[in-house]
């Protein structure tokens, strides 16, 4: 009974689904398919090469009565070139020359050799029309250049000549826009290190890889190294290793020949910009430590640059001070490396803007809102720059 | 299937049409009549065949409607009950919301919502000390079962976590002296108005300022010489947080706040989205806090009483 019902629901079925052959089509619905089709690939053309694309506008020039200031902007996971311009206009406006901007590996090299530009195009052409100069952040390690559900900053050392390559196509693109490239960011937390104990002779062995890929494809592009987190742990912490230890062991290691600029992470935490640096403190001024440590090493001839640093005011951040002191401490910190510091080329604050609130001490240290209204620090800032910046 | 099945079985059960694409056309405009005829006929002819269809049809819609459709079970809920306790994760370090007593147990605002709330379901309140950052990680590894501490609304995070209506608002607010008229912004053309610089209230007044209120902004360096000025006369009105307002109104300050809360912080109540039963039973404990005067009281214990009324 089964097989005769079957057959009865296929006849049933074939009878109605039966499709019979189109009739030819007459010269008018050709037209009409035609320019449908033709509307179609217009529309995704569009879609997929306009829609976020926004005119760079007339050549700007930052104006400000401090050449060292700057900021680090986070436009990484900002897709809209609407916002990425109105972020670099606002740092302009604030009058800060200099970014730091984050340029992930993973994200611009998703498959070995296939580079996908369309982002950083975006940020370093429109930063380039405001008069900004960019200097790029490089990490992140792509899925295929690490073992299977490996942390997304661990990076083994048989592939950091794969990261070198990286670092050269970027150059190699961008060596008339972008003259700075930092490596790495902060190799002495364990949690930049993808989760391996911190090793300062390993990151110095990915310098002497990347810096001479580097310098081959474009020698005017200045290298940075370090970018370390400050940090007072113990000898042996798993979780990282004290910054100013981690400097010499660079050194130690050979890194002098291979870096042209040290990258600095300088945060004020809860005290002033003038607290005197001390190694059993975390300040503004531990940078003066850092300094000296390249001194001593006989690098005192190179530069270095705060990628990193600032004063966060949220309301219930241990670390955190009240927002007249935030903006205090940062007029400070542009003044001292402005005044004090001619080893200090620039000072770039985290962080100008998110492109969402991440509902934590973090937005605390923003200078604008994430819908472009601007915090009253920025609003200081900029005429700090003016130079009419006067404290209530 | 041979060539001859697929000819046999594409035979319609009427009367054949030698032209396809017509007898197509006629099934497409008269299909109702045709199959209430071959359903008719072969019910007459096949009515064990159909009983059974009936049967089993009825089996499998009854197992939807009744299985699957059937309420969700709330896992948490049920851990809750077999422990006899609501963890909730905080961070002790934001006074009188929550902190540490000397013997470091903590105490505070959330700490006395969180047992009030756990007890109205004959549970304890387990109190679980995690850092800011890392309580929605806590929540959705569960780890605790809910999180109170002054934690702000976060609508990017509703697909993971459910939020309770807000037990308390934090953000900017014009006060003015308990006595004074003013009622909004717009009444303060010409006057002054008190912030603490660097403030969100001081970026609030600065955009106000930018829309064209006519009123003159007063920076002070801390939010207590801001109150101060507006105490003494020295200001007409204030814009400040909703926390450190109702910290001022239980010191005594006869300060209110008055129109709408120009940025919003609503401290909430967040609690797994998996949780259905727990998220009905946190609203409704919440509206029985709040109907008894219950909440009420709970601000008064740790804030203060107020000196002015809040509209």
């Amino acid at each position: 009974m089964i097989g005769r019902f079957t057959s009865y629901l296929r006849r049933k079925s074939d009878a109605v689904n039966f499709i019979p052959p189109l009739a030819a089509w007459s010269p008018r619905a050709k037209k009409l398919i035609g320019a449908l089709l033709l509307c179609t690939v217009f529309g995704l053309t569009y879609r997929s090469g306009f829609r976020n694309w926004v005119p760079l506008g007339p050549q700007r020039t930052v104006e400000t009565i401090n050449p060292k200031m700057g900021v680090h902007t986070r436009l990484t996971d900002e897709p809209d070139a609407a916002k990425i311009k109105r972020s670099l206009e606002m740092v302009r406006e604030m009058g800060a020359p200099w970014i730091v901007e984050y340029f992930p590996w993973a994200y611009y090299e998703p498959r070995r050799g296939q580079f996908e530009w369309s982002h950083p195009d975006l940020v370093i052409d429109h930063a380039g029309r405001q008069g900004l100069t960019v200097i790029a952040r490089l990490g992140y390690v792509p899925a295929w250049a690490r073992p299977e559900d490996s942390h997304h900053l661990y990076l083994e050392e048989e592939n950091y000549e794969a990261f070198g390559r990286y670092a050269v196509e970027f150059v190699r693109r961008y060596r008339d826009k972008v003259g700075y490239l930092i490596i790495w960011n902060e190799p002495n937390l364990s949690l930049e290190w993808g989760f391996r104990p911190v090793d300062p002779a390993s990151y110095v062995k990915m310098l002497k890889v990347v810096y001479p890929m580097v310098k081959a494809a474009a020698p005017e592009v200045q290298v940075l190294a370090g970018a370390l987190a400050p940090t007072l742990d113990p000898p042996g912490s798993e979780w990282s290793m004290n910054d100013l230890d981690y400097l010499q062991r660079m050194y130690d290691a050979g890194a002098a020949d291979y870096f042209d600029i040290l990258a600095i992470h300088a945060y004020g935490l809860g005290f002033d910009a003038d607290e005197p640096a001390g190694e059993s403190v975390i300040n503004f001024r531990r940078s003066e430590l850092l300094r000296e440590i390249m001194v001593r090493n006989g690098d005192g001839g190179k530069t270095a640059m705060i990628t990193e640093g600032g004063w966060n005011d949220h309301p219930r951040w241990t670390r955190a001070v009240r927002p007249a002191e935030r903006i205090l401490n940062t007029v400070r910190a542009y003044e001292i490396a402005g005044a004090e510091w001619p080893w200090l080329e620039n000072v770039c604050l985290w962080v100008f803007r998110f492109p969402w609130d991440q509902k934590s001490y973090q937005d605390y240290f923003t200078f604008v809102g994430v819908d472009f209204e601007p915090k009253a620090i920025y609003l200081e800032m900029q005429a700090y720059a003016e130079g009419r910046f006067e404290a209530p | 299937m041979n060539e001859e099945g697929r000819r046999e079985g594409r035979d319609p059960p009427q009367a054949e049409t030698a032209d396809a694409s017509r007898q197509w056309l006629v099934a497409g405009s008269h299909g109702s009549r045709w199959t209430a005829f071959s359903l008719r006929s072969n019910f007459e002819r096949r009515p064990l065949l159909w009983i059974a269809v009936c049967v089993v049809a009825l089996a499998v819609g009854g197992w939807l409607i009744l299985g699957a459709g059937g309420p969700p079970v709330d896992g948490i809920w049920l851990r809750m009950q077999e422990r006899g306790s609501w963890r909730v994760g905080m961070d002790p370090s934001f006074p009188p919301f929550e902190t540490l007593d000397a013997e470091g147990a903590p105490v505070g605002y959330d700490v006395d919502l969180a047992r009030e709330i756990a007890a109205e379901w004959g549970l304890e309140a387990e109190i679980v000390a995690i850092g800011f950052d890392s309580l929605l990680d806590a929540l959705l590894v569960g780890r605790v079962d809910a999180v109170i501490s002054a934690f702000p609304y976060n609508a990017r995070m509703t697909k993971d976590v459910h939020y309770s209506p807000p037990y308390f608002e934090a953000g900017v607010r014009l006060v003015v002296g308990a006595g004074v008229a003013y009622e909004e912004v717009g009444d303060l053309e010409g006057g002054t108005v008190a912030v603490e610089w660097g403030s969100r209230g001081d970026a609030i007044a600065r955009r106000l300022q930018r829309e064209g209120a006519g009123f003159t902004r007063l920076p002070f360096e801390s939010a207590e010489k801001a109150i101060e000025a507006l105490v003494s006369g020295a200001s007409d009105a204030l814009l400040i947080d909703g926390v450190t307002l109702r910290l001022a109104q239980g010191d005594g300050k006869p300060i209110r706040a008055v129109g709408a809360v120009l940025d919003e912080d609503p401290y909430v109540i967040a609690v797994s989205i998996e949780a259905p039963k727990l998220q009905s039973a946190l609203l409704q404990a919440l509206a029985t806090l709040k109907e008894e005067g219950r909440m009420g009281l709970l601000e008064e214990r740790w804030f203060g009483k107020t000196a002015g009324s809040e509209e």
